[in-house]
């Protein structure tokens, strides 16, 4: 976050992120949630087979660069034991939630849980990975 | 900084020269069901993590093909890999999944892959 500026535009558009059941839902006490909500809410974010939604429209569309770095990136860890397939999918798919299985680009997420899992697994500290990333980020200011 | 604990060679001993599924080849036993079997979807619990489509739950199907012997996606998911199961190749009927499906298609099928827990017989 560049500005105080940009903070707030942030705090804005994160409010108008909700959760698929479109409908103010934030933080309800216990009494207010019955099980079919539990159940909807607890759903993997990946399995959307049946669930009424919009037309997305097809694109024919190569990859792009960073797009075949991050599979080839995540296949290394698979290949070196960081993870195995279902492992990687587990944490892409669902474990990510909803929100950003949805806002996100596919490979975005795979992107994003490589990071994750070299975090949780200990290879890296997340300090370490947010000073890479600053350090990265300083180049193109 | 690298102190993971986590062991990183055991699958890539077990499956180097053999491939995954095949590296889990004769450990699931038996087979509960055969092909051609009527078989159920069984509402299981799904916390967490599952690949078994909701919309098949409670659904009958036909057993097309085992398929392979694996780990259950539940159990490989967390790198659980010694209790392989059966994988059943399975083809559901369009109109036992969806109730408004057209009756002009009545033959239409789907076919999907279910590790052996979330079957039961019909």
């Amino acid at each position: 976050m560049s500005s105080r500026n940009k903070l707030m535009k942030h705090f804005q558009l994160v409010g108008q992120l909700q959760p698929a059941l479109h409908a103010p839902q934030h933080a309800p006490y216990p009494d207010t949630i019955d099980h079919a909500h539990y159940r909807a809410y607890l759903r993997s974010s990946h399995d959307v087979g049946g669930e009424p939604d919009v037309p997305i429209t097809w694109e024919e569309k190569e990859e792009e660069q960073w797009e075949h770095n991050t599979f080839v990136t995540c296949e290394c860890l698979a290949w070196r034991g960081v993870w195995n397939a279902e492992e990687r999918r587990r944490r892409q798919n669902v474990d990510l939630g909803q929100t950003i299985y949805l806002g996100l680009p596919y490979y975005g997420r795979w992107l994003l849980t490589a990071a994750r899992i070299l975090v949780d697994k200990q290879y890296i500290t997340l300090t370490e990975l947010n000073n890479k990333i600053d350090e990265v980020r300083k180049r193109y200011e | 900084m690298s102190k993971s604990h986590h062991d990183r060679t055991h699958h890539v001993k077990k499956a180097t020269g053999k491939g995954d599924p095949q590296c889990f080849k004769g450990e699931a036993g038996p087979p509960k069901f055969k092909v051609g079997d009527h078989v159920r979807i069984k509402d299981l619990p799904d916390l967490f993590y599952t690949r078994c489509q909701v919309y098949t739950r409670g659904a009958p199907c036909t057993v097309a093909a085992l398929v392979y012997e694996s780990p259950a996606a539940e159990d490989e998911a967390w790198d659980n890999t010694d209790k392989p199961e059966w994988f059943y190749s399975l083809i559901f009927r369009q109109k036992d999944l969806w109730p408004d499906y057209p009756e002009a298609y009545a033959n239409d099928t789907v076919e999907t892959e279910l590790s052996e827990r979330w079957l039961e017989k019909a």
